[in-house]
Order: C-alpha cells, then sequence, then structure tokens
C-alpha cells in the first residue's frame, strides 16, 4: 500500500471499507457464510422478477415495485461482504498492501474457475435441451445469458466474501488496553 | 510452494507496545496482514520483512526465521535445547 499516491477518493473508501462499526455482522465465519447465502438469494430473486419484467407479458407495476424492496437488503449484504473483505475488491490496486494484492489475484482466479465451470455447465444445458426440444436454446440463450453475465460479475464478491477470515483478537487489548497504540 | 518463514513479531510488538495498528502503518500494510504474517499465514516480501526490522532497529534475521525460533528467555539465559 503505496500511501502517497492515495486520491482523496482512495482514502475515503479505504476508510470506508475499514469502518468497523458493523463488525458483528461479519465476526464470524458462519455470519459471513450467511451474508454471501442471502446475496445470492436475493441476487437470484431480483434475476428472477427480471426476466419476468422483461420476457414475461405480466403486470409489470408489482414487479418493480418487489424489485426495488429486495434491492435494500442486497445492497446491505453487498455491504456486509464488502466490510469482510476489507473492501478487497472496491479497492483500487494502489490502496492495497502485498498480502491483499495476492488475495485479490486469488479470489478473481478462483472465481474465473467457478465461472468457466458455469458456463461450461450452461452450454451443456442448453445443448442437451436443445436435443429434447429444437426451440429450446433460442427460448433460453437470453435469460440464460444475462444470469451468467450476472453470477459473472458477482461471483468474485461471494468467493472474497467466502474466504475472508476471523479478525484477530489480540490487537484490541494492544489497542484500547494498557500497550497502547 | 510457499515455505514457512517464523518470526517472532508478536512478542517484539509486545515488547516495545506497539500496536499492529500503528506497525502497520509505519510500514504501508494493512493491519490486517501484520496479524497474518504473526499467525504465518502470510509471509511477508523481503520489501516489507525488512521495513519491518527498521521499524524495530532490528536486524531482519532477530525477526524472521527459516527455522523456528527458540524461546527469547532460553536465549538470553543460555539454557541449551534438550
Amino acid at each position: 500500500m503505496t500511501t502517497t499516491r492515495l486520491t482523496r477518493y482512495d482514502r475515503s473508501m479505504l476508510r470506508l471499507m475499514n469502518d468497523r462499526r458493523g463488525a458483528a455482522w461479519y465476526a464470524t465465519a458462519a455470519r459471513r457464510r450467511l451474508a454471501v447465502a442471502a446475496h445470492i438469494t436475493l441476487t437470484a430473486a431480483i434475476g428472477g422478477l427480471m426476466t419476468h419484467l422483461f420476457l414475461a407479458e405480466g403486470e409489470p407495476l408489482w414487479t418493480i415495485a418487489v424489485m426495488a424492496v429486495l434491492l435494500v437488503p442486497w445492497m446491505v449484504a453487498t455491504g456486509v461482504i464488502n466490510s469482510a473483505t476489507r473492501g478487497l475488491l472496491e479497492l483500487r490496486e494502489r490502496a492495497l498492501d502485498e498480502r491483499q494484492s495476492a488475495e485479490r489475484s486469488r479470489v478473481l482466479a478462483r472465481a474465473h474457475r467457478a465461472t468457466t465451470l458455469l458456463l461450461a455447465t450452461a452450454v451443456l444445458g442448453l445443448l442437451v435441451a436443445g436435443m429434447a426440444d429444437g426451440h429450446a436454446p433460442k427460448a433460453y440463450a437470453g435469460p440464460l445469458l444475462i444470469a451468467v453475465l450476472v453470477v459473472h460479475w458477482l461471483m468474485p464478491l461471494w468467493v472474497a466474501g467466502l474466504h475472508a477470515q476471523d479478525e484477530p483478537s489480540e490487537d484490541d487489548a494492544l489497542g484500547t488496553g494498557p500497550l497502547g497504540r | 510452494m510457499s515455505e514457512q518463514v517464523h518470526n517472532r513479531l508478536a512478542v517484539v510488538r509486545a515488547e516495545r507496545k506497539v500496536s499492529r495498528q500503528s506497525l502497520a502503518e509505519a510500514v504501508g500494510a494493512h493491519y490486517q496482514t501484520i496479524g497474518y504474517i504473526e499467525r504465518g499465514q502470510y509471509n511477508p516480501s523481503l520489501d516489507l520483512a525488512l521495513k519491518i526490522s527498521k521499524f524495530f532497529g532490528l536486524p531482519v534475521e532477530a525477526l524472521f526465521s527459516l527455522e523456528p525460533f527458540r524461546p527469547l528467555t532460553d536465549e538470553v539465559y543460555g539454557r541449551n535445547q534438550p
């Protein structure tokens, strides 16, 4: 982390991502897994509603209202995961130190492998569906492509959230106790 | 392919009454990284190891080693290893 090259935006993001006021939300591995699971569920729900909105001939008003309501907890879950990872994916490279940069590369590599597998599964699924029903690939290609794109976008966040580790407890004593800072 | 690098950073840091946060700020790292190094979960680069050593005014081999460190009391009082 080279503090001399940080812009005002970098510094404010660094402060935001290291703000520990919500630490209780991601203090344990179980809570972080819960946040990631909630984020995946909400993403699937919003994606499903979007598909319904654009592809089905339904009443759009309630769909938009439900999507707007779901977006709030989705943003909260995103914030929780980002805080748990200390902004591993949100901060610019120059705001990360060497360990964080290496961790980000590992997370992106794992996410890339996972989305590659997902893409292969999606293509295979479409081919199998095409063999059963000739119109299936044409009908499902659009929504499937959008779903894969969304997963490709969010997979690094989910992987990072699942790989985040517990905060070392000893430093609290050093920071606020008799040893001081 | 990563070899374990042993360190006595936690001991020295506690002895000098330095928090992870202030050490991290001094060497341009995140405070969690200091914790990872202390727990042996991350091996620092040569650059970071030298910066940490410089911060404490110690030779790098006093803080980092490829071999496990003997307890400081053994070194000070010269007790032989069993």
